[in-house]
């Protein structure tokens, strides 16, 4: 039972670190938690200028 | 309603858009800290009417010239995007500098409100300016504000509000210039210069003149001094890393240590009776190696404000001025030492940094070795190799960052010799902004935000990173939990062990744990201290009852079978071979060239390799008497990196002459 729980309390928790990475990327961040997050812009990684 | 904020560089425009729009963009005090636009809404109580506004914080510009690809974004943007109202941030403390731009910016037709910003400075300075008279003159308003204390932006924005669809009319007429002839533009400049310095004449009662020597101008003489100034940058960087790293860091970062693990004993106590892997995966997985990652949290956070701190002092403008001849002497722009010291923080942000670099090869030559710099993620590793295997001793951390300038030169004169060997002069202006107090405020303020993205990558990339480290450690490739004492049949082994002997050279060994570490690196620099934690179970060497990283250093030591010098070999490696992804699409960006950065990547990977290889063979030498093991791989492959670079630099001096010959003809 212990087991169960723990491993369902570790699901969720992996599972919300994935699913937020996942919404990052899709928001087009290349920096998950990067210091620079949100400050890098589009041109910084992605496009050339 | 697009407003565009628009002024000369450290004038306060970052500062106004934070305050407009509740942002927490990045701010220094010095020139070159925004180099690209962002735009974000207005906050309500700054806009009162009934349409929505939208601010554009551009970078600095000291004219509509595009010479400097931030330049040229700013007056790209003004002539493109067409904002409804241009807020020209001037710096009222340099106001005959400031209105150059100013009157260039009244000519493009576009309703312009001046902000006379840091009145502050003005005030304790006791320098008066007549706002209505100037306002007549220049034919626009002009409204004092100071945005690090938010005064006057209200005012501003109405007044900014006021003029939407109303026509500008321009001050001072060039008259018709050829934009393409140096010297109609250079004359057309020095009547706009003549025209300011009347105006400025007329609107402006100072007490202190430029030509008087003030407490600044003699700091500014030792600071700036070629060997005075030199020293002073060495101590006051090695003063940042030691209290960041040996002393406060180290404290704070002991105790949290001590927390994570009774939390991990509280969790182990929960589990006692669980399942053997399930209480592996959370206790040495997730707890150990987040936990490791997260015990240096206070190291990174005190880095950070002192960092801060440093840039709003007025500082760092004195720094550049003080490396610019030795960057200029192996071929790079004054302006590279401006990345240089951003990569000490993050090396994303660093690379973006170059684009402030006018020459191409040199910008280039920038954005490959900014990264050479130990960035904010490396210094958990610094922080784990220094605790483990040099408990209190203080050099480790300073040396990895001199070694970091030291290898930036060095790969600096190997791009020059590669790439433009008769490479032409290039000039460095910088101004030097005056000294202040630095904003505590703003530092803790940077100090928390850099926390918070530490805690959020630690719980994000670092956790699903150990979690899968984890996983692959405990299963073979057939699926099945991997038995005491065949660890080196797990998945992770089998992937980690052709890289492993890649290692050998710089760790005397071929352990996949290590090298395992070591490409996890590649997606976050704290991963290898994660992964470490996770594969070498370092969790259960740390002492709670003591100091928690050096008594139980020595056997966290043996457990990973390295001597001091394969510590530092090691150590070494990871710090300045290539960064992680993030950093190299920051690298791909700005250099524009797959030749490029793959000889970035390769240079990096080399440097990383030769400095391992030193650090571990000559400190083997010294502390055994004997060479270390894969000394003679090691220097076959590194006479390869020679022999390449050698046959690089000759087709480079080739071409040269062969250019060379074509002109005499």
């Amino acid at each position: 039972m212990t087991d169960l729980i723990i491993g369902l309390i570790l699901v969720v928790i992996l599972g919300s670190a994935v699913g937020y990475i996942v919404k990052q990327k899709k928001k087009g961040a290349h920096c998950i938690g990067c210091a620079s997050s949100g400050k890098c812009p589009k041109s910084c990684c992605t496009d050339k200028k | 309603m697009r407003i565009a904020l628009i002024g000369n560089p450290n004038s306060g425009k970052t500062t106004m858009y934070n305050a407009l729009t509740g942002r927490k963009e990045k701010t220094g005090n010095w020139a070159g800290v925004t180099v690209d636009s962002k735009e974000s809404p207005v906050r309500s109580q700054f806009c009162s009417g009934a349409e929505d506004c939208v601010a554009v914080d551009l970078p600095g510009a000291y004219s509509m010239s595009p010479f400097t690809s931030e330049e040229s974004i700013t007056s790209s943007y003004v002539l493109n995007e067409k904002p409804d109202v241009i807020i020209n941030i001037v710096d009222a403390s340099n106001l005959s500098r400031s209105l150059f731009f100013t009157t260039q910016i009244l000519e493009l037709g576009i309703p312009v409100a001046v902000a006379l910003n840091k009145s502050d400075i003005n005030e304790k300075n006791n320098t008066q300016i007549d706002e209505a008279l100037l306002s007549e003159k220049l034919g626009c308003p002009v409204v004092k504000t100071a945005a690090a204390s938010q005064k006057g932006l209200k005012e501003l924005m109405d007044t900014a509000s006021s003029l939407v669809g109303k026509e500008q009319m321009a001050p001072f007429n060039p008259g018709q210039i050829d934009k393409d002839s140096r010297e109609q533009v250079i004359a057309s400049d020095r009547k706009r210069f003549a025209w300011v310095n009347t105006l400025v004449a007329k609107v402006e009662i100072r007490e202190e003149q430029t030509k008087d020597q003030a407490l600044t101008d003699a700091i500014d003489a030792a600071l700036t001094n070629p060997v005075l100034g030199i020293l002073s940058f060495a101590a006051v960087m090695f003063l940042v890393f030691y209290i960041s790293q040996s002393t406060l860091g180290t404290m704070l970062s002991e105790l949290l240590a001590g927390w994570i693990d009774t939390f991990g004993g509280w969790v182990d106590g929960l589990m006692a009776e669980g399942s053997p892997l399930l209480r592996s995966l959370i206790l040495d997985g997730i707890i150990g190696g987040v936990g490791a990652v997260v015990g240096f949290l206070p190291l990174v956070m005190i880095l950070y404000f002192l960092i801060a701190l440093l840039e709003d002092c007025g500082y760092m403008s004195r720094a550049t001025v003080v490396l610019d001849p030795i960057f200029k002497k192996v071929g790079l722009s004054g302006k590279a030492v401006i990345p240089m010291i951003m990569g000490t923080g993050c090396g994303i942000p660093a690379v973006m940094a170059c684009r402030t670099i006018r020459n191409d090869r040199e910008r280039r030559a920038a954005a490959m070795l900014a990264t050479f710099m130990p960035c904010g993620a490396k210094l958990p590793v610094i922080a784990l190799f220094a605790g483990m295997f040099f408990p209190g001793e203080k050099w480790v951390g300073p040396l990895m960052y001199f070694v970091g300038v030291l290898l930036i030169l060095l790969g600096a004169l190997l791009v020059r010799a590669v790439t433009d060997v008769k490479a032409g002069k290039s000039y460095f202006i910088i101004e030097l902004p005056d000294y202040k107090l630095p904003d505590i405020r703003l530092a803790f303020g940077a100090m928390l935000s850099q926390g918070k993205a530490y805690i959020l990558k630690a719980g994000t990339i670092i956790l699903v990173c150990n979690t899968a480290v984890h996983l692959m450690q405990s299963f073979t490739p057939a699926l099945k939990l991997v038995e005491e004492g065949m660890e080196h049949t797990s998945i992770l082994a089998i992937i980690a062990q052709p890289f492993a002997v890649l290692l050998v050279p710089v760790v005397g060994m071929a352990a996949w744990q290590l090298a395992a570490a070591a490409v996890a690196g590649f997606i976050a620099k704290e991963n290898v201290v994660g992964t470490l934690a996770t594969v070498y179970a370092l969790t259960s060497y740390i002492d709670t009852e003591e100091l928690a990283l050096i008594s139980g250093g020595s056997e966290a030591a043996a457990v990973m079978g390295l001597t001091k010098a394969a510590a530092l070999g090691y150590l070494m490696f990871n710090l300045f071979s290539p960064p992680c992804f993030a950093a190299i699409g920051a690298m791909r960006a700005e250099l524009q060239s797959k030749t490029w950065l793959l000889a970035a990547v390769a240079m990096q990977l080399c440097f990383g390799f030769v400095v391992g290889f030193l650090a571990y063979q000559v400190g083997t030498l010294l502390t055994t008497g004997a060479l270390g093991a894969g000394f003679g791989a090691g220097l076959a492959a590194i006479g390869a990196f020679a022999a390449v670079a050698a046959l690089l630099i000759i087709r480079a001096r080739r071409s040269v002459n062969k250019e060379t010959e074509k002109v005499m003809a």
